[in-house]
């Protein structure tokens, strides 16, 4: 297990590409952003995007899974205070390939509870081609490593 | 969000509301944020949170679904190129009831595009004892009604 100390500033962490699926959009998107341009591809092919593409909220949950499965679930986290900027920059289509970056630009020790603190992240997303698809700066909070006994 | 021209800065929207339930909670966890305290009851019992959670990115996608379906004129909507200030301020758990408050902030007319504006929301989160729970300040993109006027 890591914990807060092994943050350090200007780290820089590389993230497994993930491939998104015309039916997985689709699923997410009726339970969470039934709008038509997520659900149906003859509407979408009419609206501002050109095609069916994901609910942005979607795309945001499966970078929070590359962040989990391979950086946050390693570390003790305490979840997140927040997100101080999110930019959905482009369209992700079905066969999207996204790969993800991200820096850490800040690590704060807590002064009113000694046992955590907060680091302040930035990622970019990027799609097959090289297209950024999503930026985000946000915050996690993290346990301090526990004292030697 | 409706059309540009029905948009009014100031207005405040009530939406909602919904209630999470655990199997929804785990399930959307298991998909998307797998970490211990949204996925396992026991682990979670053991964790600063006391018991299982919801992940806020879940929390956010309800929130959404609502606004999808009682806010948002879906002839309108040409979507969104964001979000700021997003602040999960208090765990939502399962059973929790949370309902929304969309307080229209400001409006752009888009000077590249005619036709098109945007104008940004901020989002407030209640669960069922009128806490608030998450908040964000969101920007939809929209078109007017009539696009010769602009």
């Amino acid at each position: 297990m890591k914990y807060l100390e092994d943050f350090s500033v200007g780290q820089v962490m590389e993230f497994p590409p993930r491939t998104v699926s015309e039916d997985e959009i689709i699923a997410f998107a009726r339970d969470y952003d039934p709008q038509p341009f997520h659900l149906d591809k003859e509407a979408a092919k009419q609206s501002l995007f050109g095609g069916l593409c994901a609910s942005g909220w979607h795309t945001a949950g499966m970078m929070m899974r590359m962040l989990v499965d391979h950086m946050i679930g390693k570390y003790a986290s305490m979840g997140s205070p927040g997100i101080d900027q999110l930019r959905w920059v482009k369209p992700v289509f079905p066969g999207d390939t996204l790969h993800l970056r991200g820096e850490v630009l800040e690590v704060k020790f807590s002064q009113s509870k000694p046992d955590r603190g907060v680091i302040t992240t930035r990622y970019e997303m990027t799609n097959q081609t090289g297209e950024t698809v999503l930026t985000m700066q946000g915050k996690g909070m993290y346990a301090r490593r526990p004292a030697q006994g | 969000m409706q059309y540009f021209e029905d948009i009014q800065p100031g207005a405040v929207r009530e939406i909602g509301a919904t209630t999470l339930t655990e199997e929804a909670i785990i399930a959307f966890a298991k998909q998307f944020d797998p970490q211990p305290f949204h996925i396992d009851p026991v682990a979670a019992k053991n964790s600063a949170f006391g018991g299982i959670i919801a992940s806020g990115w879940h929390t956010a996608a309800t929130v959404m679904r609502l606004i999808v379906d009682s806010a948002i004129e879906l002839e309108a909507s040409l979507g969104s190129p964001g979000f700021d200030d997003l602040a999960w301020l208090k765990p939502v758990r399962p059973g929790d009831t949370i309902r929304a408050r969309m307080t229209c902030i400001d409006k752009t007319p888009s000077r590249s595009r005619p036709g098109i504006g945007s104008a940004r929301f901020l989002i407030e989160t209640f669960n069922q004892n009128d806490e608030l729970v998450m908040r964000f300040t969101s920007i939809g993109i929209m078109r007017f009604r009539i696009p010769a006027k602009h």
